[in-house]
């Protein structure tokens, strides 16, 4: 038996019950039932909780391993010593460098866009030896005080492991394009602690639709990967999240000032990466050794002037800033020296993640500017661990450039809804701001620096979308009516009218017959007979004029015209498309 | 043969459950493997938190705050949410005087132990350094009432005591003397407790219980020199002036360098002097003390001269001046008609009391006779 034949003819009846699941399983061999089970679809459901298990488990290790490197190289002490400040990341960074070079190119960076690479050009192949490589250095790297995160190496952990576990499985060449973001889901997710923003920043910035078939095995991926971290690691997030509270609505203006100041920051952040990093890596291939020990060094310098909070991840720092322990100037200055000090990092090609000190610069940022605030405007009622907050959405949407993303990490992270229009309204300052100054997200420059070309999923958000009402043309003759007869119809055309007429047919839907046609029927001796009987039973499609054009290639070429009808009644005519005018229309598009 | 047989079994390993099963061991395994990991890194933390805070809590105990901070600020790196920590840590703080970054800490473990006596007490003494009054009182309430660690009693009586003082300096004496007998009913059986309690029964004006903390006080030790003296500054509030002899004296006699009980002590025996109303008195001495105590109202009078006072019901305005004139010729007839007393020492203490009103408390002769008219106040 078939066993994609529908369970609905499979019914029997059980003590006046129907009973669809029993009697499908009766009337299908246990091997059949094996070869459901594991049909491809579901059998990826199935594997995309393994990833999360194991790309759980591979974040928590690196975890570890961050937290080692970071006791063995910089001490057990929270007050490093300036010898350990300068030392450890410069010395570090000479291992990086040749590690980088001879055996793990791949690893450079942060490793969303090699993610992205891995969905859109390699059809979901990541070298396994990425993984380790990124596990290696990236530990090496914020554990000895280089000014990075932890969450996009976890993200390519886990795209790397979901990339093996789908090979070794010999999934199709379909599957295989979407495990990398699924894997890559579970690594963001378990290094964040935050399956719902995982998810949404797979979805928005990786994938860029939205499918049920993704979106199951995303999010089964992150929430396994969640559940394996929370169970090593416990369920707290990352930082102390203070009482957060808006009482006088014209505090909103002070988020929205915080908006501002959070695009600017994010614009001179992007634009140092995206100038300087070319530069780097146009430099002589030797002193790409060298490259991240310089960066150590100089991030040991920066350490040692006052600002030590720079180095590594920063989370115990923005959980201070969270909680007024700094003061605004202070705090201004350590985002600022943050800045420089990631970006001293990033552009020396030592691996490791954008994320952490997105949100550090963003926390300092925010926090500064409502303690500035709050000495200017005394009666503002929101706290510095409350603008730190929104501080972090504001950047992950101006730097970061994934809006949905950024509020939905702030809501999740603060688990206080009450803090959403702060959020929003600053995020969409700093989005807006961002995107005006610089045009082109910060993924996307990196990729095309890096002589890729991957569809940025902001231009594809922004882009404008031709719909039918663009090429739509009015009517160039008489629409004929299905209930009257051919007489009438002729009668009607009078030998007028274009070659295609249209037929409106009763009760619903339309048809379409030649002038030609007509007369031959006529000849026939029909003419009594109504039109829409003497008509092929073949309904000619309709659009709408909100469908987008491409629908309408789907149909143009078999049909000479398409009509376009309205949705709230579908005999009422708006229109007509034919292959020409949708054709001319994209000429018209493409030439701008 | 071997061949085929190798191959099926190939097949059977490329088969989606087969590879689902491995795939469930290696998972199995490697979560161990993870486990063993983690022991290992939690083991090495825990190692290392104690370590810090152990350094931390000598700093704290030597008062070297600043050390304290970053060492327990270490310690939470490893161990972020240990409550003794951070404990710890915002008591360093408050040492610090950085009492917002204390307070940070210090809500949050209220969050997590709201009924914490420790962490209550330390908010309630940020509050009231703050001069967030209600929420100090809050925050001590919860603190008398909490759990405490260890020494509860002594911790709670700690709070109770500071509370009592908060109160006391605001005024509300009404919620004062509650807590007051309250934590008096704990320190029943506690001497050393008893003067101190006394103390603050009188700062807020409960002599009765004061008095009587300070009894048993001296019930113990009857050479405490400050409960003699507290017993007899309560009792000369209750106008208890026999009795207030009696404390006042022994207190001037044990410390002699205690003015205050001295100075008191002349009061009172003014005022048993003074008193013509006493019983066992004789007709002679009476007529005595109401001639001096007449004398010196008059005296009183000229250094303190009154408004005119209200108008007699003939029209006129007598004054008592004018009334004390009248009376003079009288009552220096006084031994002739001791009838005359009464209305002598009445004009005497409305001129105290009228006096006093308008250039202040008196002192010596004119202060024991304002007390003596206290004293007679409607009989």
């Amino acid at each position: 038996m078939d066993l994609e034949s529908n369970p609905e003819t499979e019914v029997t009846v059980e003590n006046g019950h129907t009973n669809v699941a029993t009697a499908w399983i009766h009337g299908h061999s246990p091997r059949a039932l094996l070869r459901s089970a594991f049909r491809e679809d579901r059998f990826f459901l199935v594997l995309s909780v393994f990833i999360g298990v194991f790309s759980g488990l591979a974040v928590v290790c690196f975890r570890f391993a961050i937290d080692w490197a970071r006791i063995y190289l910089l001490g057990s002490g929270a007050v490093l010593t300036p010898a350990r400040m300068l030392l450890a990341p410069s010395l570090a960074g000479l291992v990086i460098g040749a590690l980088v070079i001879h055996f793990f190119p791949a690893t450079r960076g942060s490793g969303v866009n090699q993610t992205k690479a891995a969905l859109y050009i390699f059809n979901g192949n990541i070298p396994f030896r990425t993984a380790i490589g990124k596990f290696i250095t990236a530990a090496l790297a914020i554990g000895s005080g280089h000014s990075l995160g932890p969450e996009d190496p976890s993200l390519q952990i886990g795209a790397c492991l979901a990339s093996l576990l789908g090979r070794k499985m010999r999934l199709s060449r379909d599957r295989m394009r979407l495990i990398a973001p699924v894997g890559a889901a579970a690594g963001l997710a378990a290094a964040f602690n935050a399956p719902i923003s995982a998810v949404l920043f797979v979805i928005e910035e990786v994938i860029g639709r939205w499918t049920a078939g993704i979106l199951g095995s995303v999010v089964l991926s992150a929430i396994s990967s969640v559940v394996v971290m929370r169970w090593f690691l416990g369920s707290e997030s990352l930082f102390r999240i203070p009482a957060v509270q808006l009482k006088n609505p014209t505090e909103l203006i002070a988020y929205a000032v915080l908006g501002v100041v959070g695009g600017l920051a994010s614009v001179a952040f992007a634009s140092g990466i995206t100038t300087f990093r070319p530069k780097c890596k146009a430099l002589p291939r030797w002193t790409q050794y060298f490259q991240p020990a310089i960066a150590g060094l100089l991030l040991g310098v920066i350490a040692m002037l006052g600002a030590p909070q720079v180095m590594g991840a920063g989370y115990e720092y923005i959980d201070q800033a969270m909680h007024g322990q700094f003061t605004w100037q202070f705090l201004a200055i350590l985002a600022g020296a943050k800045i420089v000090a990631t970006l001293l990092s990033f552009v020396s090609g030592t691996p490791g993640g954008m994320f952490a000190p997105t949100l550090f610069i963003g926390a300092m940022l925010g926090a500064s500017v409502g303690g500035a605030q709050h000495v200017l405007f005394p009666h503002l009622t929101g706290s510095a661990g409350t603008y730190a907050l929104v501080g972090m959405g504001v950047l992950f949407a101006g730097f970061l450039r994934a809006p949905m993303t950024s509020v939905f990490m702030v809501l999740e992270v603060s688990g206080n809804y009450s803090i959403i229009v702060p959020v929003i309204i600053a995020n969409t300052f700093a989005y807006v701001i961002s995107r005006g100054l610089q045009p082109i997200a910060i993924f996307d420059v990196l990729t095309r620096q890096d002589g890729l070309e991957l569809p940025s999923m902001e231009e594809l958000r922004e882009e404008d979308v031709l719909r039918v009402e663009d090429a739509m043309q009015p009517v160039g003759g008489p629409v004929l009516d299905g209930e009257k007869t051919l007489d009438q119809a002729l009668a009607e055309l009078n030998g007028a009218g274009p070659e295609e007429i249209l037929v409106r047919m009763s009760p619903g839907g339309w048809n379409s017959v030649k002038q030609e046609q007509l007369r031959e029927l006529s000849a026939d001796g029909k003419g009594n007979s109504k039109l829409g009987s003497l008509l092929p039973i073949r309904q000619v499609p309709f659009l709408h004029p909100d469908h987008p054009l491409e629908m309408a290639l789907r149909h143009v070429d078999r049909w000479p015209i398409v009509p376009v009808v309205s949705r709230a009644d579908f005999r009422q005519l708006e229109g007509v498309v034919s292959q020409r005018t949708v054709l001319e229309r994209y000429r018209e598009f493409g030439e701008g | 043969m071997a061949s085929p047989k190798l191959a099926r079994y190939r097949l059977y390993l490329r088969q989606r459950p087969t590879l689902l099963v491995v795939m469930s061991i290696v998972a199995v395994i490697f979560f161990l493997a993870v486990t063993g990991l983690s022991r290992i890194y939690y083991r090495q933390r825990e190692f290392l938190g104690n370590r810090w805070s152990t350094r931390g809590l000598a700093d704290l105990n030597a008062k070297n705050f600043g050390a304290a901070v970053t060492e327990f600020r270490t310690a939470l790196l490893y161990s972020r949410d240990d409550y003794s920590y951070q404990l710890n840590l915002a008591e360093a703080l408050i040492g610090l005087k950085r009492t917002g970054e204390a307070s940070a800490y210090l809500i949050n473990l209220w969050d997590r132990e709201p009924d914490n006596g420790v962490v209550n007490l330390e908010l309630a003494r940020i509050a009231r350094q703050q001069t967030r009054t209600d929420e100090a009182i809050r925050y001590y309430h919860n603190a008398v009432y909490s759990a405490w660690p260890k020494g509860q009693e002594h911790r709670r009586r700690e709070a109770r005591l500071e509370l009592i003082d908060l109160l006391l300096q605001i005024k509300d004496q009404g919620d004062a003397q509650a807590e007051l007998i309250a934590l008096a009913a704990n320190v029943d059986d506690e001497p050393e407790m008893q003067p101190i309690i006394g103390r603050l029964f009188l700062r807020a004006d409960d002599y009765e219980h004061a008095l009587a903390a300070f009894r048993t006080a001296l019930s113990q030790d009857r050479r405490d020199a400050e409960a003699m003296a507290g017993a007899g500054y309560a009792a000369f509030q209750l106008a208890r002036y026999p009795l207030a002899q009696h404390y006042l004296e022994e207190a001037a006699a044990a410390n002699p360098k205690d003015t205050q009980s001295a100075q008191l002590l002349q009061t009172t025996n003014a005022v048993l002097h003074m008193d013509p109303f006493r019983p066992k008195i004789s007709s002679v001495d009476r007529s005595r003390i109401v001639m001096e105590s007449f004398a010196a109202a008059g005296q009183r009078l000229n250094a303190c001269p009154l408004p005119k006072g209200p108008a007699a019901p003939d029209g006129s305005a007598v004054s008592l001046s004018d009334e004390w004139n009248t009376l003079k010729p009288q009552v220096n007839a006084l031994k002739r008609n001791p009838n005359l007393a009464d209305a002598a020492m009445d004009l005497v203490f409305r001129i105290e009391r009228q006096t006093s009103a308008v250039c202040g408390t008196p002192t010596g002769t004119d202060l024991a006779l304002l007390l003596i008219a206290k004293l007679h106040e409607g009989s």
